[in-house]
């Protein structure tokens, strides 16, 4: 029998802490992996992924499903060809058109318990239904109804810091009084770590400061690299860059999740 | 059909009904010791049907927490199927589900034997 699929989401206390970076190339590193993999926009406050990925037409949002307009089969537009067909590769994209976002930002709590729903769904009919092996999240940062949806909904959360000050207090906070409550399996990856020499040796020490700060363990450590703030969000960076450190630190968490 | 067979039907149905009065019954007074147990005679007024987001979820006692988001993930369950993933007691669910009810956040049905809890999605507004 087929092994059930799991849905990841991607989430951080502060902004700029690089998830959408993460979940763009996770995703798409796991389908590489031969995976058939489902991304899905969950930043409707500053939705992304559209632009990111360059699709221009797009018939139903992310927010057309959520609003109960529309299937999910409706939303994923397959985007397999521009990653050389490895594996399967879908997303589900949120509008970034104003009046989207401010609708999105009006909801009331009714609205949302309905969207929990219908994410919570999302395991019936993508991973069980369609067979999909992987749902990412990409989320919006903080405390959030539709992060905190995403959050209940998902079987793992990625939690991306960085090494700044207010990023790791508030980031403690949130998994102390925002996950230990909902009992969720939780890692952290460390981004935009200043990269020198001393890196490797000094790997056990950001996992014994990890350990310690979040008491959840650590999935990975990204550092700080100045080719991804070049390609300036242009291209999807593992599939151009196969042979860049980041590609290989992506391998490696994507075989880490997978292993779960 | 024969007299003795119609006679032979009437206890059997008699006892079923006193078992479900029971069951009723037990069901009621587990609330009741629930109740009690956390002091929740101050329990505040929420209105018959209350949405069940995850900010209500996020602010509800941990041991109703457990059961209801057991519940969302679910859809639909038994106390029985909800002990299962929560590995507590069928009573102890059976207990937090119905006060879930009370609190007006989950809908409880009876088919047959068996009450399902869910959350009601389609009524509200």
């Amino acid at each position: 029998m087929k092994a059930l699929g799991k849905i990841v989401a991607i989430h951080s206390y502060k902004g700029g802490t690089g998830k959408t970076l993460l979940s763009i190339n996770l995703a798409v590193t796991l389908a590489k992996h031969g995976k058939t993999v489902c991304l899905l926009d969950l930043d409707f406050r500053a939705p992304s992924l559209a632009t990111l990925l360059h699709v221009d037409k797009v018939e139903y949002w992310l927010n057309d499903y959520l609003n109960g307009v529309c299937e999910i089969d409706k939303v994923l537009i397959d985007l397999s060809e521009r990653i050389g067909n490895q594996g399967k590769f879908f997303v589900g994209l949120a509008n970034p058109s104003v009046e989207a976002i401010r609708d999105m930002s009006s909801k009331d709590r009714k609205w949302e318990m309905r969207a929990l729903g219908r994410l919570l769904s999302l395991r019936n009919s993508l991973l069980n239904d369609k067979g999909f092996d992987y749902i990412v999240f990409d989320t919006s940062p903080g405390l959030q109804y539709s992060s905190i949806n995403a959050i209940v909904s998902a079987d793992f959360v990625i939690v991306a810091s960085t090494l700044d000050n207010s990023d790791v207090e508030g980031t403690r906070r949130m998994l102390r009084d925002l996950y230990d409550l909902f009992e969720k399996k939780t890692e952290i990856v460390l981004n935009k770590i200043l990269y020198d020499d001393s890196l490797r040796s000094g790997k056990e020490k950001l996992q014994a400061l990890v350990k310690d700060t979040y008491e959840v363990p650590l999935l990975g450590v990204i550092p700080c690299f100045c080719d991804i703030s070049r390609a300036e969000g242009k291209i999807i960076f593992v599939h151009e860059k196969p042979e860049h450190p980041f590609t290989r630190i992506l391998d490696e968490i994507a075989a880490k999740i997978d292993k779960m | 059909m024969s007299n003795q067979e119609t006679l032979g039907k009437k206890p059997l149905q008699i006892l079923e009904k006193i078992r479900e009065n029971l069951e009723k019954l037990n069901e009621k007074m587990e609330i009741m010791i629930e109740l009690q147990k956390h002091g929740r005679r101050d329990l505040p007024t929420i209105p018959q049907e209350a949405p069940l987001d995850v900010m209500t979820l996020l602010s509800m006692p941990d041991h109703l927490r457990k059961t209801a988001m057991t519940v969302c993930r679910l859809g639909r369950a038994t106390a029985d199927e909800v002990a299962q993933q929560t590995r507590r007691a069928r009573a102890v669910e059976s207990a937090y589900l119905n006060q879930l009810v009370i609190m007006g956040y989950l809908k409880k049905e009876r088919k047959g034997r068996k009450a399902y809890f869910y959350v009601d999605k389609e009524s509200q507004g």
